[in-house]
């Protein structure tokens, strides 16, 4: 007898309830629920202050840095650029779509809404091509939400996102993020090519 | 104030007497002195405003036998531009409204009312005359008319452009006749929709015409701004007899594009009476403007507005009824409505239970492209 696969329930119910809220709410609204979700869980992290960089670095391999444990170790690319080697929504895709092989309808949908020039998006200088999946509109702007509770030697930072790629291995480019930070589209295309988010921290005068 | 500075001096005019006696014995305190005169009609009013010297301010009811408050005000405007007027009426009320209100084109005061509040309009009217007498004039046609309906006179409105004229004749507050040069009924009452300036005349009627008009007033002014939309959408400018009407046009096309601030527009939504809240909203939920009165969150205002209006949206789409235009949810004290505004965002405007809905789709539909354009939606 062949063994049955054991779901992880709240996977699969987070992802189905995105589509219901697409169906009964329309795009727009799910994503600007999802958006404020995320932006409320980041206003339950505590405020940290790095003496330095380097100790925001190091915070970073010891998984004590409050991004870090939402979203798992980024490797600093140098120039303040960093890279995301796993998608912290690998695990519930993966779960997802070894029981029901593709996702629900109308995420495509969802993700062009995310990509759209909006207010939250610009205050969290994510999106804007930089999303390829529901997912994004969760994880990009908690994290740019947390990193406004974070400071490096008592200076605020900023985090924008750069690009993204789907499991699918297409890429995403906020060309918007790339002129404000003067990042090439060509670093980032070549730091997705072995991670699957990239985003620019920038340290505030 | 110096023992030597002359007085400024206020008029109230009101049939109730008690109303008179009382703003007579108590609007003055330390820090407000005034000269207070009353008349209990409109008739004695302007007697009293012919014989004296300048009046700096009138109160007036609105309700009254004879010369009603709106006339009376439409007679000091033509006859004492420099003189201010404030309008008691019975409209429901709210704090942020008032303040909306003294910013705005007409000064209303909601009965029953609290004398500081008056204190407050009344010191903001005599100091700052300037300001009233700019909006006094800015009254615009169709203030005017829905004031007229919402009082409930029996009157006739003079409407005179250049040389085009139209008379619009109500009956306990609803038009019932309109005659624009060679027009009658409802055409006439669109005719006269589309000046775009002029003299405003309120005429005592004695014998009420036939009537040729049997719509309601919200559905004569949608539709008559609806025709003006189309106009003006085609191109097609409103041919004038002569040089003053097309600059009367060009100036009124110069406002249009100087109203571009937001908060203006929203304005224009809560200037309505019973209107004490206005919120642009993205589609996402996420306030991009808003007026609101004390005490309500805009910011979840819009976030739970979003849904309901994604709700309406997709129920639409499901029943296969085309794109959503407005939807309205009636609460006991009150409807809140929604109303797209142009691809990403929406307006919510929360009113009281007696506010007039016809007028809040009538400035939905005529200033959409603005906010659109001032969102930059």
């Amino acid at each position: 007898m062949a063994e049955g696969k054991v779901l992880d329930i709240a996977h699969i119910s987070f992802l189905d309830m995105i589509k219901v809220m697409i169906t009964m709410s329309g795009a727009a609204a799910a994503k600007g629920t999802l958006i404020r979700n995320a932006i409320s869980t980041a206003e339950k992290i505590s405020e940290v202050d790095y003496s330095s960089f380097d100790d925001f670095l190091a915070a970073i391999e010891d998984s004590t840095n409050p991004i870090t444990q939402i979203e798992g170790k980024a490797t600093h690319q140098g120039e303040f650029v960093f890279g995301l080697t796993n998608c912290p929504f690998a695990p519930s895709i993966g779960n997802y779509t070894e029981v029901f092989e593709k996702l629900p309808d109308g995420y495509a949908d969802f993700t062009t809404e995310f990509n759209k020039p909006s207010k939250v998006t610009d205050i969290y200088r994510v999106g804007e091509g930089a999303g390829v999946s529901p997912f994004c509109s969760v994880h990009q702007p908690m994290r740019s939400a947390i990193a406004e509770r974070i400071k490096i030697g008592g200076k605020k930072i900023k985090i924008y996102q750069l690009g993204c790629k789907a499991g699918s291995g297409k890429k995403g480019f906020a060309e918007k993020w790339l002129a404000e930070t003067g990042v090439g589209q060509d670093v980032v295309d070549k730091i997705l090519d072995n991670h699957m988010c990239c985003y620019y921290l920038k340290v505030l005068d | 104030m110096s023992g030597k500075e002359k007085l400024k001096k206020i008029l109230i005019v009101d049939d109730e007497e008690d109303i008179l006696w009382s703003l007579q014995n108590n609007l003055c305190n330390e820090s407000l002195q005034v000269d207070i005169s009353a008349a209990s009609s409109g008739e004695e009013a302007l007697e009293i405003l012919s014989n004296s010297e300048k009046i700096d301010l009138v109160i007036t009811d609105i309700k009254m036998p004879g010369i009603s408050g709106l006339d009376l005000l439409i007679e000091i405007k033509n006859r004492y531009p420099y003189t201010s007027v404030i309008v008691m009426t019975a409209f429901p009320s709210n704090e942020y409204k008032k303040e909306a209100i003294l910013k705005g084109s007409l000064h209303f005061l909601e009965k029953p009312f609290d004398i500081n509040g008056l204190r407050e309009m009344v010191t903001l009217a005599i100091k700052e005359d300037n300001m009233f007498r700019g909006t006094v004039a800015g009254v615009g046609l169709t203030d005017v008319i829905q004031i007229k309906a919402l009082s409930g006179v029996n009157s006739a409105l003079r409407v005179k452009e250049g040389d085009q004229q139209g008379i619009i004749y109500f009956e306990n507050g609803q038009v019932v006749h309109a005659i624009c040069n060679d027009l009658e009924g409802e055409e006439a009452f669109y005719q006269i929709m589309e000046f775009t300036g002029g003299l405003l005349d309120s005429i005592n009627v004695t014998n009420m015409p036939d009537h040729t008009i049997a719509v309601p007033v919200g559905a004569l002014l949608i539709e008559g701004m609806r025709r003006s939309d189309e106009k003006s959408a085609s191109g097609n400018v409103v041919e004038s007899s002569d040089k003053e009407n097309s600059v009367v046009e060009v100036d009124n096309a110069k406002k249009e594009d100087d109203m571009a601030d937001l908060k203006e527009v929203l304005t224009e939504f809560t200037n309505i009476p019973g209107v004490n809240t206005a919120c642009l909203v993205g589609r996402d939920g996420f306030l991009l403007d808003s007026i609101a009165m004390s005490g309500i969150d805009t910011e979840m205002i819009g976030a739970i507005a979003s849904s309901g209006f994604g709700a309406s949206e997709a129920m639409g789409n499901q029943l296969g009824k085309g794109a959503l235009s407005m939807s309205m949810i009636e609460y006991n004290d009150g409807p809140v409505m929604l109303s797209p505004i142009g691809a990403d965002a929406f307006l919510v405007v929360v009113a009281e239970k007696d506010a007039n809905l016809g007028m809040i789709r009538l400035k939905i539909k005529k200033h959409t492209s603005e906010i659109v354009e001032s969102a930059a939606i």
